[in-house]
């Protein structure tokens, strides 16, 4: 009897010691400000750097591929890290089967149509430099992740249904009351601010064209530093004024208008 | 000494004083940065950097090489100096990540440092012991490279490299359908077609026909199919500015690095400037230019060093736009400094057209500058003297399948060892007379062709032998020694050596010591005078 209890305890040690080595070790990876301070990177911490500054001036370290005047950090606040913002953090849950392709994308492939539609521009090749600094980026963000797991506030909250259909009309007092101050009553922004429509803005085949996409954003972090302030109803009513306005062509579709577009630009 | 070099150091501004020719110039100007900016651009690519640096430097290394220089000589992108700059720094960064284009700057900093190394030692003349074979082989290999990399932007694969160039042929056709991307296929054999149509009726703008039809058919494919189905890559927005000031990063680490670029450095600094000075040097030839070789070669490095303060990349002189620079008559540096005014002016203008520019369609006329650079002639041509055709054949065909810096050690060392073979082989002319063998030698008489006299001298142990050194260029202690040992031999078996020198070289051996068993006869001077 004395035998098996041994056993036991030396098999609970042993289970014991198991179950530490699985759990995973907190990686206390540097932050993007120490990364900054430091004068040599190797080439992984180099190139996410390199992604951390396309992310939050891509006018001008991809200004190859952007064709309008946002940055990638218009919507991924924060440089990507603000939840339910469109977070970056997302590296574990690609490759993955979009409906909008109709295909399965890695990772590469969702950063250039990011570049291709929500930036306006041209899609970047495979191999570009930015497109993989990008990626380098995300899964710098995505330390501590699990694989396959929906990292928490991915995305934009999806609203429930108000019962009501959403109403620009209802959408345009909303916007020139809450919204007008800062990006203005043409909605083409200033300084730091986006433009929310016309030819400097996002395109309509981006996500935020998709007006419960845009609701969910709306409402979580706009009023900038006020988010969650409007009802449910006032995010999908703005979300269906800036629905109806003028923007750049889906370079899926029409084509014509988009290469006139881009000369005109 | 010091005054020389800085004369070299000062531009001259030569030009200055002849202000008829300047229109002409000008004109060549303007046609030379019409063609530089597709080499630009694509070379740029060959070098792993974006497309603004190949611009930068087809705008700054060309006016610093021409305002220090003194010939008509086009600098600017040129394609072994980019391909090597991607070889050396590819291993060590991602292409076009910020750490690769630090480290290519800090590659050419070292670049043009030794240049400027080989312009205080003088030593721009060794680049005379290059064969010009060498020069071609070496021009042929980088066209047959540029050829092979052409091909992932015209057949629309991302990179790939493979060990050798037949293993990504095979890659490729074996998966054809899956790789081929058929929209960029199309761009690329519509650019290459213009090319080669548009040579039959303008030799001197096919390649920018080529380049607009490669547009235009770039613009037919986006209004028929859209981009995330078509997935082409453009060249994309650059953004230029008019004078991009930076300075290069070097620290501690950057040095570490240094170290293993250093050879390529080596390489690249050399392969600059043997391409360079060969072009000056036909320059200087076929034309009635001032052109001092050793100005040049500062003219080079400085501007390869000074090109990273600008964002632009090594470059070194190019053949085909000097050619076209010299067809339309130009004849001062003046084309040179025009031609970079020019190349700024278009981008500015040209910018936002060139946004839309396919990628196949700059491979395609990548494509016919590599093909144009194997000249199948040049082989016909070298053909006639075998070493010629070996140094050729050998250079190309290791760049073919060891790369680029393989194939310049290998061109140099082949060069070098042809050009020692042929110093040390000594004519020898034997005449039998009545008072005994006359040895007739031409050529250089050092340690190194010693031997073959030796062998003359043991076959004929029982003769009396004269030989006549009237026509030897360079006698040497070794040879002194040989003919001391040989006489004191002889003098054993009771046979005489005799010596016919002129009155130089009777001084010279006696001072070096030649034993008195050897008998001097010294001929009249008139005879040595013709010779030296």
């Amino acid at each position: 009897m004395a035998k098996l209890n041994i056993f036991v305890v030396l098999l609970l040690l042993l289970q014991m010691s198991v179950v530490h080595a699985q759990q995973p070790q907190p990686q206390n990876q540097p932050t993007i400000e120490q990364l900054l301070q430091e004068p040599f990177l190797d080439d992984y911490y180099s190139n996410v750097v390199h992604g951390y500054e396309i992310i939050t001036n891509s006018q001008k370290h991809a200004s190859r591929y952007v064709g309008n005047a946002l940055n990638c950090t218009t919507c991924h606040l924060q440089a990507g890290t603000q939840k339910d913002a469109l977070p970056l953090n997302v590296a574990g849950m690609y490759p993955k089967w979009r409906a909008k392709n109709g295909k399965r994308n890695g990772i590469g492939l969702r950063i250039r149509e990011c570049f291709l539609y929500s930036m306006d521009g041209i899609m970047p090749p495979e191999d570009a430099p930015e497109v993989l600094a990008i990626a380098a980026y995300i899964s710098y963000l995505s330390q501590g992740q699990v694989m396959g797991v929906e990292p928490e506030g991915r995305g934009v909250p999806t609203l429930q249904d108000t019962g009501y259909d959403p109403n620009p009309a209802n959408g345009r007092l909303v916007y020139m009351e809450q919204c007008a101050s800062c990006h203005g009553e043409q909605g083409d922004g200033s300084g730091d601010v986006p433009p929310v429509w016309g030819l400097d803005s996002y395109n309509s085949g981006a996500g935020m064209n998709r007006i419960q996409e845009a609701a969910g954003f709306i409402w979580a972090n706009m009023p900038l530093g006020n988010g969650r302030s409007l009802t449910h109803q006032q995010a999908l009513d703005v979300s269906a004024y800036l629905n109806l306005q003028l923007r750049p062509a889906d370079p899926g579709q029409s084509k014509f208008l988009k290469l006139l577009e881009d000369f005109l630009n | 000494m010091i005054s020389q070099l800085l004369k070299e150091a000062t531009p001259s501004f030569a030009w200055w004083r002849n202000p008829e020719q300047w229109r002409t110039e000008l004109f060549a100007g303007l046609v030379g940065a019409v063609l530089v900016i597709p080499q630009g651009i694509t070379f740029a690519y060959l070098a792993g950097m974006q497309p603004e640096y190949g611009l930068y430097c087809a705008i700054f290394v060309t006016l610093f090489a021409s305002v220090l220089g003194t010939s008509s000589m086009m600098s600017g992108p040129n394609t072994a100096v980019a391909i090597l700059i991607g070889t050396a720094v590819l291993p060590l960064a991602g292409r076009g990540s910020p750490v690769y284009v630090d480290f290519v700057f800090l590659l050419c900093m070292m670049v043009g440092l030794i240049q400027l190394l080989f312009w205080l030692l003088r030593a721009g003349r060794i680049f005379q012991y290059i064969s010009p074979a060498a020069i071609s082989g070496i021009s042929a290999g980088a066209g047959f490279l540029i050829v092979m990399t052409s091909l992932d932007s015209i057949l629309g694969l991302s990179t790939f490299s493979t060990t050798f160039f037949y293993e990504k042929l095979y890659v490729i056709a074996s998966d054809a359908v899956d790789l081929i991307s058929p929209y960029s296929l199309g761009i690329g054999l519509c650019t290459i077609a213009a090319g080669y149509l548009g040579r039959r009726y303008s030799p001197r703008y096919f390649l920018l026909i080529a380049v607009c039809v490669g547009y235009l058919s770039g613009l037919l494919v986006a209004f028929i199919w859209p981009q995330p189905v078509t997935e082409l890559e453009y060249l994309g927005r650059m953004p230029l500015q008019w004078l991009p000031f930076n300075v290069p990063t070097v620290n501690r680490e950057y040095l570490m690095i240094s170290t293993k670029l250093f050879p390529f450095a080596m390489a690249i600094a050399f392969i600059g400037l043997a391409q360079s000075l060969v072009i000056v040097r036909e320059l200087k030839m076929g034309t009635d230019q001032d052109i001092n070789l050793d100005k040049e070669v500062y003219a080079q490095g400085l501007a390869n060093f000074l090109a990273p303060f600008f964002s632009s990349f090594a470059g070194a002189g190019s053949f085909n736009r000097t050619k076209v620079n010299q067809r339309l008559g130009a004849r001062t540096p003046l084309s040179g400094i025009a031609a970079s005014g020019f190349v700024l002016v278009l981008i500015t203008l040209l910018g936002p057209v060139l946004t839309y520019m396919p990628m196949a369609a700059m491979a395609g006329t990548l494509f016919i500058v590599g093909a144009d650079m194997i000249k199948w002639l040049d082989i016909k041509h070298y053909a006639q003297v075998r070493s010629e055709l070996i140094i050729y054949l050998a250079t190309f065909v290791s760049i073919m399948f060891f790369g680029l810096a393989t194939g310049v050690v290998a061109a140099v060392v082949l060069s070098v060892s042809v050009f020692m073979l042929r110093i040390s082989q000594l004519e020898l002319k034997l005449e039998e007379m009545p008072s005994g063998t006359v040895v007739r030698i031409k050529g250089a008489l050092f340690f190194a062709s010693i031997s073959q006299l030796t062998e003359e001298f043991h076959r004929r142990v029982d003769e009396d032998l004269t030989v006549d050194l009237q026509y030897t260029t360079h006698i040497d202690q070794s040879a002194v020694d040989f003919f001391s040992r040989e006489a004191a031999q002889m003098a054993v078996r009771g046979k005489q050596l005799v010596l016919l020198v002129n009155a130089r070289q009777l001084q010279f051996l006696n001072s070096m010591g030649l034993s008195g068993q050897v008998k001097l006869e010294s001929l009249q001077d008139s005879v040595s005078n013709e010779i030296y």
